[in-house]
């Protein structure tokens, strides 16, 4: 548990529109994708997705479709909208921009006067 | 509109049910993938499924989350919740019908007074900008509201620059006579111009207009709602009808709203003042008759109104000297306070009382639900534990308060439409526009946001309980001792005081009343009612033009009821004691003690009788003689006065023999010599000290005075005791005499006695009913929360019985937990109804609003019903067994 790192809270919607961008996913798969994507280091908790999934949709970030799973079950396969493709775009910049800010200011010496 | 929404909220739920099923399906499918995925790991199927399923987590909880997160659920959820509450509250069904009942009753009384406030005070008047109406009185030295003569009235009317119009108005209660029998009604001679004045709309027809008050203009009436629905039923075609008023054809044009009132006048009909048709129209010294109402111009303020018509006045004086004597200024009140004045107090304080009940009642069942709560918490805690939010668990408790208070308000609601009859028989038929009684839907609104505040005063406290104390551990330690405990035990502690205090102010209130009503009651009215049977007649117009012939009249009538058996005495008087809304007095003087000044000529209660009026009504002659059938008009006349003439105007010697000149004619005062004086009597009602009296003999009175006789006189009998059959007698008796006479309904003396005590045995019955509730319920509350420390501590008593201690310990420590909060309870008591006493005061009667006996009894009663509710629970833990309580756990 230790080395997995924690989700800060708001990433969530974040990564899974990320990991929706690369391709029409079913639920299961896009808790594969993120750990997969994060280099197995992060992980969602498995049924915490869901509500995300719901939520994404109801905002219209998201459309749904049921289809076969690669082993042939049926599933439901969430697909980013052209809003949700906006959304991740902008969420991304922003994501980027706190992040050097954050970390530019960790990486401050101390300065002596 | 409606159709459309019914179908969108179909399609929710339809919509509501394949979403459920398409979530549960994709979640499944969820975890049979990841089962899948286990399973390619080298698990055998059946491992790998249940490998997923504890991966998953809790999948109640995320499909809650799931539609929370798909949003607009709220009404699902609420319909969720309340269907959750009928479960549980279905399983407690003590508690359930306890708290039903009580809220009930409390929901129901509070509802039932504020339909009553409602009607008298809220509703709005049938004027339109009431605010700038103002009723005025001319004052007198030893009177505030007394009336204006018909040419006084005229000149206000006319010089007045303050208001847009002046209505003269005038007490007039005709015989009403139709194709009906003929009866007596009570209402008023008015402006026909006020109806503009006042923008009153008829309910039906039409009101007076300007027209109507000129002379010769056709004869037309008004009918009240309750008289139109008394005596024609609602009919609509009762306008254009024609009836006889007095003898006097008259077409009813209009039908008035029932929220139709003026102060201290009944307006069962209303015509016409016509004063250019009067004779009184410019004779200066007229009887004063008219009250006046008038509607201040806008940016004129009623000081500025009351300044002019108070100029005008002593104008009037100088104009007319030795004509307005004893007028001493204008008394000027806002019609609307004017109408409600004398009742509006008592109201508020009955609904005030209703409303304390409900809180009491309210706070019991939050104590109630406390204890629930924590006997609950195990389950809320698995519930928790399960994966309810707090803010969950608080729902289900407000849910479950507000179905209990939503019950309750719909049971309390239904007394109170069922009762309203019963309740409109207890209320005094006095209380203005009451006639108007009904639940609307400001009675609605405020029963429904007193359900909404009931449901938040029940379940608010166990509510609040539940977010401060910690839950998991609830279910660590089986149950028992949790810690919430603490907390809740002084929040219990606060609600039972609160209660104590709440029915201590209800009793002291209800003390206060019984008092004040035993001190009225006991006033002695100053004449002996048992026995008395009264009778209210109109002469007809015709063929009783002077004394002789209402003499005639009367030794006919009298003639006919000595014949009777059962008849002891009988006589008439003018006006009957314990008449609130009949007024009739006359100024007199000393020759030998002139007044300083004119406005200081004392006035006395002026009444005509017959010489057996003081011995059928039992007054006592104290001295000189009683009237006889030869103070006739051959002979000088003569009157007997009451002791308070004696004793405020012959203070140096005995008036009998003496002259007073008395102002009872249109002419100067005459001479009148005091032959007998007799006991004072109440003549307007029993809080009133009695006043100054003189009685005059019939066979003397003067001709100004007889249309007023004429109009209404009363009939008393003594009887020798068994009422059955005699109104039957007593109205033949009359009618055989004149079959013309309008005869009244036959009325116990002893009823008039009652009616003057009938507001206040009204609020006692009332507020004395709800102290008793108050009371009860404290009580209640009190040896809940003691038996339910015991309950607890059952183990502890068992402990300290097994180690020795002696059961008369057990019990004083019971005693003294009780004494703890039964003295936080009446010192907040004590200290809320001494504040509150000044509200009351207005409603004493020969008791002090802070009357320490009505206190101390008051704190008397509340103790030992405290002492019993902690004896009865005391009981209870004399009887726990150390062995079974030992090892119950």
């Amino acid at each position: 548990m230790s080395e997995e790192a924690e989700l800060l809270p708001g990433t969530l919607d974040l990564l899974i529109l990320k990991a929706v961008s690369l391709g029409p996913l079913h639920g299961y798969a896009v808790l594969s994708r993120i750990e997969q994507i994060s280099g197995q280091r992060l992980f969602v908790e498995q049924g915490a997705l869901y509500p995300a999934l719901f939520r994404l949709v109801r905002q219209g970030l998201l459309k749904t479709e049921w289809g076969k799973s690669e082993n042939n079950r049926r599933a439901k396969f969430y697909e980013l909208t052209a809003k949700g493709r906006k959304r991740l775009q902008e969420e991304t910049d922003w994501w980027k921009r706190a992040a050097t800010a954050v970390t530019t200011a960790l990486a401050a010496r101390p300065q002596r006067a | 509109m409606i159709a459309a929404y019914l179908r969108s909220m179909a399609r929710r739920f339809l919509r509501r049910a394949s979403n459920e099923r398409e979530m549960d399906e994709e979640l499944e499918s969820h975890v049979q993938l990841r089962a899948d995925a286990l399973e390619r790991g080298g698990l055998e199927r059946a491992e790998a499924e249940r490998r997923a399923r504890i991966e998953f987590g809790s999948r109640v909880r995320f499909k809650e989350e799931c539609r929370e997160a798909l949003g607009g659920n709220a009404i699902d959820q609420a319909v969720q919740d309340v269907r959750f509450s009928l479960r549980s509250l279905r399983k407690s069904p003590g508690f359930s019908l306890v708290a039903v009942i009580t809220l009930a009753l409390g929901i129901g009384a509070t509802v039932a007074t504020f339909s009553v406030v409602n009607t008298v005070l809220l509703r709005p008047f049938a004027f339109s900008h009431p605010e700038k109406l103002l009723w005025i009185y001319s004052q007198r030295s030893d009177n505030p509201r007394t009336n204006f003569s018909l040419p006084e009235y005229c000149d206000y009317r006319d010089q007045t620059t303050s208001f847009e119009g002046l209505a003269g108005v005038a007490s007039f209660n005709p015989t009403f006579a139709d194709s009906g029998p003929p009866e007596r009604v009570q209402g008023v001679r008015m402006s026909a111009s006020a109806f503009a004045m006042l923008a009153v709309r008829p309910f039906l027809g039409r009101t007076l207009i300007a027209e109507d008050d000129r002379n010769g203009a056709r004869g037309v009436v008004l009918i009240s709602y309750g008289l139109w629905s008394r005596r024609y039923a609602r009919d609509p075609a009762v306008i254009g009808r024609a009836v006889n008023l007095n003898g006097e054809t008259r077409e009813i044009v209009g039908v008035l709203p029932a929220s139709f009132a003026l102060p201290n006048l009944d307006t069962e009909i209303v015509v016409p003042l016509q004063p250019d048709a009067d004779p009184r129209r410019n004779v200066r010294n007229s009887v004063n008759f008219l009250r006046m109402v008038g509607r201040l111009k806008p940016n004129v303020t009623a000081q500025q109104a009351h300044a002019e018509l108070e100029a005008i006045r002593q104008n009037l004086q100088r104009q007319y000297p030795g004509v307005y004597t004893g007028k001493v200024g204008i008394t000027v009140i806002p019609l609307t306070q004017e109408i409600v004045a004398n009742i509006k107090s008592v109201l508020l304080t009955i609904f005030c009382a209703a409303g304390a009940v409900l809180l009491v009642g309210c706070v019991n069942l939050a104590g109630i639900s406390l204890s629930r709560a924590a006997a609950r918490q195990r389950e809320l805690a698995v519930r928790t534990a399960l994966g309810a939010t707090r803010g969950q668990l608080t729902r289900l408790l407000l849910t479950e308060s507000f179905v209990l208070a939503l019950v309750g308000g719909s049971l309390g609601m239904l007394l109170e439409v069922w009762g309203q009859r019963a309740l409109l028989r207890l209320v005094p038929t006095d209380l203005p526009r009451i006639e108007s009684f009904s639940i609307d839907w400001t009675v609605l609104l405020f029963a429904g946001a007193l359900v909404f505040v009931a449901a938040l005063a029940c379940g608010l406290a166990p509510a609040w309980l539940l977010s401060r104390s910690d839950l998991r551990d609830a279910l660590v330690s089986s149950g028992r001792g949790s810690t919430g405990g603490r907390l809740q035990s002084r929040l219990r502690t606060w609600l039972v005081s609160g209660q104590i205090a709440l029915a201590l102010v209800l009793l002291a209130n209800a003390g206060l009343f019984l008092r004040s009503f035993v001190r009225l009651s006991s006033e002695l009215p100053g004449f002996d009612s048992i026995d008395v049977q009264t009778i209210r007649f109109s002469l007809p117009q015709t063929g009783y033009p002077d004394v002789a012939t209402i003499v005639h009249f009367y030794d006919q009538l009298h003639s006919r009821a000595s014949a009777i058996s059962g008849i002891k005495s009988d006589a008439l008087i003018s006006i009957l004691p314990l008449a609130p809304k009949s007024i009739s007095f006359v100024h007199f003087t000393r020759p030998d003690r002139p007044p300083a000044r004119p406005e200081d000529t004392p006035s006395t209660n002026y009444r005509i009788v017959t010489p057996e009026y003081f011995r059928t009504m039992g007054i006592p002659l104290l001295d000189g003689r009683n009237f006889t059938q030869s103070d006739d008009v051959e002979h000088p006349p003569v009157a007997i006065v009451s002791t308070i003439v004696a004793k405020n105007h012959f203070p140096d010697r005995s008036p009998i023999g003496q002259r007073i000149l008395v102002d009872d004619t249109d002419g100067d005062p005459r001479p009148i010599e005091i032959v007998g004086i007799i006991g004072p009597v109440k003549q307007t009602n029993l809080e009133t000290p009695a006043k100054a009296d003189i009685y005059l003999p019939l066979r003397q009175m003067p001709k100004d005075g007889v249309p007023w006789l004429r109009n209404s006189a009363y009939w008393v009998i003594k009887t020798s005791g068994g009422a059955a059959g005699v109104e039957r007698l007593l109205r033949d008796t009359i009618q055989n005499v004149d079959p013309n006479v309008a005869v009244g309904a036959v009325r116990p003396m002893s009823e008039a006695v009652a009616t003057a005590l009938a507001a206040r045995r009204f609020s006692l019955l009332l507020v004395g009913s709800f102290a008793a509730a108050a009371l009860f319920l404290a009580a209640a509350g009190l040896y809940g929360v003691i038996s339910y420390g015991i309950q607890q501590r059952n183990r502890e008593i068992g402990v300290r019985l097994a180690l020795g201690a002696t059961r008369a310990s057990i019990v004083g420590m019971i005693f003294k937990e009780g004494a703890v909060l039964f003295a936080g309870g009446i010192i907040a008591g004590f200290t809320i109804a001494l504040a509150l006493a000044r509200l009351v005061a207005s409603q004493m009667y020969g008791v002090n609003e802070h009357d320490p006996l009505s206190f101390a009894i008051v704190g008397l009663i509340l103790s030992i019903i405290s002492f019993l509710a902690c004896g009865i629970a005391a009981r209870r833990a004399m009887n726990i067994d150390p062995i079974i309580s030992l090892r119950s756990e």
